[in-house]
């Protein structure tokens, strides 16, 4: 085979924050791109014209973040704070409060809630349109077997996945209890969880270079279409060197999906075929969270170190946004034998 | 007619001539006779006389009456006087006749009652007074009953006798007061002793009288009275003293035994107030309770408590000089003689007929005699130490020469080749060492008179022993060398019968019998065979299990134990004491485990060059070593190729053995990692069917087996979030 260039990473955005990404969401409205980070800021960039367009800073570092609609988003903190933000005013408020720090947020247009995810072993929804006071705002609080490290939506689904390799499937409609509890097909920890679009699964990254791909659907045809694959590793010299996934985003069109990881590479797969369809060319350092434009015709890429290593002398972080070719992300089919 | 009225006689006088004249011209015409007429009118005359003499009778009669008044008054007036002792007014002066009677009588009515006024004033007064006296000398005789019948005596009322009175009252009301006064002072005194002794003062003085017992009711102070509370004070008193004298023992006893066992001030300040009391005289002691039954009892108490620690140190002193004897006794190996005698000297101080002080005495003149005694033998003990020792290193030169494999080169060789050297010159000065030793010996004996003992064993008798020993052995050796002189004339004639060389008989009891306290030499080898081990360490990466990479060095070791077994373990099997032979196989295991760790540290994630030995790999490996994966354990004997796989920490994987990877259970398609061109052919994923949803046997026992690991993702390290539980590893370890 033969070695061909990959293009250009895309355009970096200025004024990028000045300490690692903890995630990068493109609004479902326009191009707006919402960026937490760990220098307690929530930055709000206009994607397509490269302009920053509002910034919030909080108590502590912001550990993820979600648009609510074009005007107005939530941020989670490790001051275990959950805030909604307001971008036309510039205001922000905090809905409440969790325990130990907030590590994910998720908005459910199905259900108008928001929901949390912490390290205080619990996931929380909120609704935001209640007045504010955490009696109000508070809708429910959910007991989970361990710290929450990814949430994910699909309609009324939603996937949790925690330390200890746990992953709680609930119908948001329900939430007393858990539809599904199961265990990471994976070994190691996990990273990330993204429900496929279509609303029937979720890919489930972890630490060592491995995505899982499972299906909701408890059904022994279902069950048998589940496999994993490893990605992010390096080959050298007889050895493989194997990486955290950080990031999983699905391609609102195509449903093919996009993973990055800490060799600073992103792939992007067709599940079905179950085949690669590309990978870009490495980014500075980690790949620490990725998101598609809702058009799908941008990819965001936060490039930031994600401490795999601990505090050492890192790339500065960075966010790139590259216009996707349809050929980078569309399923090829399968080559009829 | 008015003539008339002025003048009743002459009328009356008229009256009578008229009636005459009427009664003259009545005769005439009656025509009476002279005679009758004169009888009449001497009838007439005689009536009229007669009247007269009546009226002047009656009026002589008023006259003595107004007299007799007058005198009546006059007496009484001077009656009145005389009592009141004043003097009598004479309002009448005998000659001069100031007037009438009845004028007489007008003026002295009014200073008669006068008088009688004045008498009966002064008569109240006097019944005043005397009814003070009469009530206050009730009171103070202290019976109702007497002098109620005195009265006032009416013929004395003069001022000097109410004066008198007044006095007699004043020098009652003072005595009254005076006694009031004394009442108060002894029911003063009776409270403050009552308080001191802790009696109930109201009970006390009820008993002497009821009435004193009120506080505000009226106070008797009859002379019975006083007594009475004079003898209650009396009788308290005595207890005061009695009970002080108790005390002032009680504290003298106390502040000995402070004294005595240096009782620590704090302890002391509870009884501050007893002892401060103790040269206090009846009347210093004023404080409440200071001398009640209960404080006197509580006194006592603590007193016996002292007594009781008293005596249980002096126990103890008695029987630390009694060790403290038996240790300088044991230090220069003389016996105690009259062992008995302490145990029956405690014995005698818990029955209390000795004095502990006494045996303590004793002991302590006993124990300068021993050290006297001690300090003479210094010099010959000396000697005999170096002797033991000496001997001590004869027996062990002679096991040593019975060594077969004694020149065999191992660790540690030198240094007994060294010590067998010294040794040989040692035992050849012994015999002149005896002889001096025995010298000197007698020497102090004659000097002494007794007999120089060690441990209770006649020194000379011992070296004597010594002495024959040493030649019977001398005797042996000669005999055995001669023997094997036969020997190897016999040996070389038939060494076809024999083979090889016999192995010279030991002769192993000879040396033992005359060594009283040489278990030194053995010792000695004991602890030389202790570092031929090389110092085992107690290592708390010690694990049971040692994993199969290490194989090669702890083989390495078993050869190093193996090599000198001699030296090694046949020392710790000859150790007759004081090494645990159970514990060597586990210090086997331990300093397996310190040779294989590295102090090299890597961290996770970091790529490793391929030419990174498999050394690091394990190097990696005991990172968490000590959080011991017993589950990693079992995958290795499970899947042994793939075992450097197992923890997430090393993330270094072979190409040759990932094909082995156990979640991969179906052998999957040729790995293509390489990046593709965007334009061409799709990559086909490293793809392999994961197991069945629920269960994962591997995954599950996993994270059963380790609980207590507790793994965080990279943001929880780096925000350092530390899940609140006192039981977790700050280690990132997957699982």
């Amino acid at each position: 085979m033969t070695f061909v260039p990959p293009p250009a990473p895309g355009r970096e955005l200025s004024n990028p924050p000045s300490d690692g990404i903890s995630n990068l969401r493109f609004s479902n409205l326009s191009d707006h791109l919402l960026v937490s980070s760990w220098d307690k800021s929530v930055r709000l960039y206009d994607a397509s014209a490269n302009v920053l367009r509002g910034e919030f800073m909080h108590g502590g570092p912001v550990l993820d973040c979600c648009f609510h609609d074009d005007s107005s988003g939530f941020s989670v903190s490790a001051d275990h704070t959950v805030r909604r933000l307001v971008f036309s005013s510039n205001k922000e408020d905090i809905l409440g409060r969790h325990e130990a720090p907030v590590r994910c947020v998720e908005y459910s247009y199905a259900a108008g809630q928001l929901i949390t995810g912490s390290w205080d072993k619990t996931l929380k929804c909120w609704d935001p349109r209640g007045a504010s006071g955490q009696d109000r705002t508070l809708v429910g609080t959910y007991a989970q077997p361990e710290r929450v490290y990814s949430l994910s939506l699909v309609g009324n689904r939603l996937v949790v996945a925690t330390a200890g390799r746990h992953v709680n499937v609930y119908d948001l409609r329900n939430m007393s209890q858990p539809e599904q509890r199961r265990e990471s097909s994976l070994k190691y920890q996990t990273r990330c969880v993204r429900c496929y679009p279509n609303g029937t699964g979720y890919a489930l990254s972890s630490v060592e270079g491995r995505v899982a791909m499972e299906f909701f659907e408890l059904s022994e045809a279902s069950q048998a279409k589940k496999y994993a694959f490893k990605c992010h590793r390096k080959s050298e010299a007889g050895r493989d060197i194997v990486y955290p996934v950080n990031a999983i985003a699905f391609h609102p069109i195509y449903g093919t999906f996009a993973t990055g990881g800490c060799d600073g590479f992103v792939n992007v797969w067709d599940g079905n075929n179950k085949k690669r369809l590309y990978q870009y060319s490495k980014y500075p350092t980690s790949v620490a969270a990725l998101s598609f434009s809702k058009d799908g015709r941008l990819l965001a890429v936060a490039s930031s170190y994600t401490y795999e290593e601990g505090d050492k002398p890192h790339e500065p972080d960075s966010i790139f946004v590259r216009s996707v070719n349809e050929i980078e992300v569309k399923p090829k089919p399968k080559v009829l034998p | 007619m008015s003539s008339l009225q002025v003048d009743p006689l002459q009328q009356v006088e008229t009256t009578c001539g008229t009636l005459l004249y009427e009664l003259q011209i009545i005769w005439d015409e009656v025509g009476e006779s002279d005679t009758d007429r004169d009888k009449m009118l001497l009838e007439l005359e005689q009536e009229c006389l007669e009247v007269y003499r009546r009226k002047v009778d009656k009026a002589n009669r008023c006259r003595a009456q107004l007299r007799q008044a007058i005198a009546d008054s006059e007496a009484e007036l001077a009656a009145i006087c005389s009592a009141m002792g004043e003097r009598p007014v004479h309002i009448r002066q005998s000659d001069q006749n100031t007037g009438s009677l009845k004028e007489e009588l007008r003026k002295i009515l009014p200073q008669v009652e006068e008088m009688r006024k004045r008498k009966s004033d002064r008569k109240n007064q006097f019944l005043e007074v005397v009814d003070e006296i009469r009530n206050i000398s009730n009171e103070i005789q202290g019976t109702m009953e007497c002098i109620s019948s005195k009265t006032v005596d009416e013929a004395d009322l003069s001022l000097r006798k109410l004066e008198e009175l007044h006095r007699q009252l004043h020098a009652l009301q003072k005595e009254k007061s005076d006694r009031l006064k004394q009442v108060q002072d002894h029911l003063y005194t009776l409270n403050s002793i009552c308080l001191v002794l802790g009696v109930d003062f109201k009970q006390t003085v009820s008993e002497v009288h009821p009435s004193l017992g009120d506080s505000e009711g009226s106070k008797n102070i009859s002379n019975e009275i006083i007594e009475q509370l004079a003898a209650a004070i009396q009788k308290l008193r005595e207890v005061k003293l009695q009970r002080m004298q108790r005390l002032q023992d009680l504290a003298t006893t106390m502040l000995e035994l402070w004294n005595l066992m240096d009782t620590p001030i704090e302890e002391q300040q509870m009884f501050q107030n007893v002892t401060c009391n103790i040269a206090a005289s009846e009347h210093e002691i004023t404080e409440p309770n200071t001398l009640s039954v209960d404080f006197i009892n509580y006194v006592e108490a603590e007193v016996s408590r002292l007594e009781a620690l008293k005596s249980s140190k002096m126990k103890e002193l008695v029987l630390k000089k009694r060790s403290e004897l038996e240790e300088i006794c044991r230090k220069t190996h003389m016996v105690l003689e009259a062992d008995g005698a302490i145990e029956y000297a405690i014995e005698a101080i818990e029955s209390g007929t000795v004095d502990p002080a006494y045996v303590l005495e004793q002991i302590e003149l006993q124990i300068a005699k021993v050290k006297e005694e001690a300090f003479s033998r210094k010099e010959i003990l000396e000697k005999v130490e170096k002797w033991l020792s000496a001997c001590d290193e004869e027996c062990w030169l002679e096991e040593y020469n019975r060594d077969e494999n004694r020149y065999n080169a191992g660790r540690g060789a030198h240094l007994i080749l060294k010590r067998a050297e010294k040794a040989r010159s040692l035992v050849n000065k012994l015999p002149s060492m005896v002889d001096a030793l025995a010298s000197k010996t007698m020497a102090w004996e004659q000097e002494r008179g007794i007999e120089f003992t060690y441990d209770g064993i006649r020194l000379l008798s011992m070296l004597e022993e010594y002495t024959i020993l040493r030649q019977e052995k001398e005797e042996e050796r000669r005999r055995q060398r001669d023997q094997k002189k036969l020997q190897g004339q016999l040996i070389a004639e038939q060494e076809a019968l024999y083979g090889s060389k016999p192995s010279p008989s030991k002769p192993q009891s000879v040396k033992k019998a005359p060594r009283m306290s040489t278990g030194g030499a053995s010792n000695r080898r004991l602890s030389l065979g202790g570092t031929m081990l090389q110092t085992p360490k107690p290592d708390s990466k010690a694990t049971p299990h040692s994993r199969p990479g290490r194989k090669s060095d702890r083989m390495h070791q078993i050869d190093q134990l193996n090599c000198n077994p001699d030296n090694g373990f046949t020392a710790l099997s000859t150790g007759r004491r004081g090494l645990d032979v159970a514990g060597l196989p586990i210090k086997k295991h331990s300093f397996g485990a310190r040779e294989v760790e590295p102090p090299m540290m890597r961290k996770p994630f970091s790529p490793i060059s391929s030419t990174a030995s498999s050394k690091t790999n394990i190097t990696n490996f005991s990172e968490d070593l000590n959080t011991a994966t017993t589950h990693s354990e079992t995958i290795q004997k499970a899947l042994p190729t793939s075992n450097m796989n197992m923890p997430f920490s090393t993330p270094l994987k072979t190409t040759t053995t990932s094909v082995a990877d156990e979640e991969n259970k179906t052998p999957r398609a040729m790995p293509i990692p390489v990046p593709s061109t965007p334009s061409t052919g799709s990559v086909p994923m490293q793809t392999a069917m994961t197991p069945a949803p629920p269960p994962i046997p591997f995954a599950a026992n996993v994270v059963e087996q380790i609980p207590e690991e507790i793994e965080y993702s990279f943001e929880e390290l780096r925000a350092g979030f530390v899940l609140p539980k006192t039981h977790m590893k700050s280690s990132m370890i997957q699982v």
